[in-house]
């Protein structure tokens, strides 16, 4: 079957534990997710969503899998933007393992469809995230406060209204 | 014709100048991508080379583009392993843009061939060597000290 993947890896200075807690704490990933939040029990089959500021919801699903703190996979649809929602769930895969004093995070989200608009969107959003997110766990403040390419969503949502 | 491609994203809190310092500095290089260094003149046809800490040449190639501090685009093959060299020259094209206080760096490394081994191996390496730059120049510190095969 066609599908369309993302793959991003990074290396951070950290625990498992300690990214786990990163990728789960609500307060935490407004500070490296430009104000989004993520909220769910991150058990086994409990609802999953990303926020916004404005409480408006952008994207959610469930929680296919959970082993804290070693991998995560979630049934990801976007909400918002009608194209991209028509698209149906994605599949997020999230994967830590330790390396050498460091985590290797390796995150793989595909749809089963080619050229996926919202896999789009992820390859451009996840360097973003992910970036923010290390910088945050190694320096203690994350790299880009705001996002740079607001640019590319405007112009999604712009096409449809 | 197909094509084999690799791309990989990340934002560094720098400046473009210091990106491009630490992208063409040997003393630098050698800190964050495990010993090793690359070897070149940094200007367009100008030869290039990738050096372990022993003196073997890994990769070779030249300079196709150069424009400090935005773009440089390297004719790279690799030279040790002989199924990776015969695949000949593999393009990688990196790009600088200010972003906020920091700087977007966008590798693509590209081979005019499906499936190229070269691209399979620089895909587990580039992610090291990238977060491994990213700290060094956040922090002084590298996350990785040795490379995982």
């Amino acid at each position: 079957m066609s599908s369309s993947t993302f793959v991003y890896v990074a290396y951070i200075s950290a625990t498992p534990q300690e990214l786990w807690s990163a990728l789960t704490d609500t307060e935490l990933m407004r500070r490296y997710w430009f104000g989004l939040r993520c909220e769910s029990r991150w058990t086994a089959g409990s609802p999953w969503k990303i926020v916004c500021g404005d409480d408006q919801i952008l994207d959610s699903g469930e929680i296919v899998d959970a082993v804290p703190p070693r991998s995560m996979l979630i049934r990801w649809q976007h909400q918002r933007i009608p194209e991209l929602k028509a698209e149906g769930p994605s599949l997020c895969k999230l994967e830590l393992e330790r390396h050498a004093g460091a985590v290797k995070l390796s995150i793989t989200h595909g749809m089963a469809r080619e050229r996926s608009k919202l896999i789009e969107l992820a390859s451009g959003s996840w360097p973003l995230v992910i970036s923010n997110l290390k910088s945050l766990l190694e320096t203690g403040s994350v790299v880009l406060q705001h996002l740079p390419n607001v640019r590319a969503h405007a112009t999604l949502e712009k096409s449809h209204g | 014709m197909a094509r084999s491609t690799f791309v990989y994203v990340t934002y560094i809190r720098t400046t473009p100048e210091r990106l491009w310092s630490a992208l063409t500095d040997r003393e630098f290089m050698k800190q964050y991508w495990f010993g090793m260094h690359c070897e070149s003149e940094w200007t367009a046809g100008s030869p290039w080379k990738m050096v372990l800490p022993d003196g073997g040449i890994t990769d070779s190639g030249e300079i196709a583009e150069a424009e400090p501090p935005r773009r440089l685009v390297i004719r790279w093959q690799h030279q040790m392993r002989p199924e990776l060299k015969a695949e000949g020259p593999s393009l990688c094209t990196m790009e600088l843009e200010p972003s906020d206080a920091a700087v977007k760096l966008s590798i693509t490394h590209t081979m005019e061939r499906e499936p190229s081994k070269l691209i399979a191996a620089v895909s587990g390496g580039w992610p090291q060597i990238l977060s491994n730059l990213k700290s060094f120049l956040e922090t002084g510190a590298v996350a990785l000290k040795e490379v995982r095969k």
